[in-house]
């Protein structure tokens, strides 16, 4: 394939490249959320006087693992448009 | 169709001072509506200081309870209420600027899904955290900090001190820049699913609209958690960073 030929590509796999950062960084995201939430549960479930201290920790906890994939989001919309 | 378009502030009135740009665009629009109501519905509740709070003053009451207990007390401490103010104000504007994009008509933009508007909050909170860390500390012994005892002497010290001294810079950098993409991306991504699922019934079919337009309401009522959510992650960050400088170790 010639230099052209690449060149038309490239827009091409910019979309994909986007798709996949957001793709990938909500997998690790997701598993990373879903144990956090988890741990904060059996906590509160093993200590239900300590469940508001717990609740609280867990929104800033998720907030961090949440911005995690919000980077990988605006890497997309960078990519795509 | 372009959807990032409804991303981009629309200018109003074209302004330029100096070579730097201050037109009137419909970001800023909502940043005065968001200003006033914050000042409306505190005034209003304020006002008649009941001892039995009924009405808007109840409603009210709870969330300047909330700021003033979980985000200011519960980590600063008595003596951090100094700081309540600040905190409370960047609570409040947060959250109305939040809960503003949700409203469809005027100015029909959020002003947090705009980079430059939480990019300066960032930078507010970045200067108050180093202000309040050398108003306590002093400016000689706050930088001090930044260096953990304990390292040892010679050379091998002298190369700690640096490596450890640039990790501790980059992480004050890192948080401010957090701080602005959390809040810009979340309110950007959250208020574009909306959209996205309005728009599918123009670019797939009208026969969608049903399903669209309940995925819409569901997400609506998701924002609504994830605006408050947002406005309250940014409040207690500030206060925690505050804290941090505040109370260093050593």
């Amino acid at each position: 394939m010639d230099a052209a030929g690449i060149g038309q590509l490239v827009p091409g796999l910019a979309k994909l490249g986007g798709g996949l950062s957001i793709g990938l960084a909500a997998l690790g995201t997701g598993i990373g959320m879903g144990i956090l939430v988890g741990k904060a549960i059996e906590g509160m479930a093993r200590q239900p006087e300590s469940a508001g201290l717990l609740r609280t920790t867990m929104f800033i906890g998720v907030a961090f693992v949440e911005a995690l994939a919000l980077y990988a989001l605006v890497v997309t919309f960078l990519l795509i448009f | 169709m372009n959807l990032m378009e409804h991303l981009q502030p629309h200018v109003y009135i074209p302004l330029k001072i100096g070579g730097i740009d201050i037109s009137i665009t419909n970001a800023v629009v909502a940043i005065w509506i968001a200003c006033f109501l914050v000042f409306l519905t505190l005034t209003l509740a304020g006002r008649t200081g009941r001892l039995v709070p009924r009405g808007i003053q109840n409603f009210m009451e709870t969330l300047v309870q909330f700021a003033r207990q979980t985000l200011v007390v519960e980590i600063l401490g008595e003596e951090g209420l100094a700081w309540f103010p600040f905190i409370a104000t960047l609570f409040f504007f947060i959250l109305y600027c939040n809960l503003l994009g949700l409203v469809p008509v005027f100015p029909g933009f959020t002003p947090t899904s705009n980079i430059w508007v939480t990019a300066s909050l960032a930078v507010v909170v970045f200067i108050c955290t180093h202000a309040a860390g050398i108003a306590r500390h002093g400016i000689g012994r706050y930088f001090k900090n930044f260096i953990p005892g304990g390292l040892p002497k010679g050379i091998g010290g002298i190369i700690m001190t640096g490596f450890m001294l640039l990790i501790e810079i980059i992480s004050h950098i890192a948080r401010p820049l957090s701080l602005a993409v959390r809040l810009f991306a979340n309110m950007t991504a959250g208020h574009l699913v909306i959209l996205v699922f309005i728009s599918m019934i123009f670019m797939i079919s009208a026969f969608i609209t049903p399903v669209s337009v309940v995925m819409a309401v569901v997400m609506m009522a998701f924002e609504i958690f994830v605006c408050v959510l947002q406005a309250f992650i940014f409040a207690i960050l500030a206060s925690i960073y505050i804290s941090l400088a505040v109370h260093a170790e050593h």
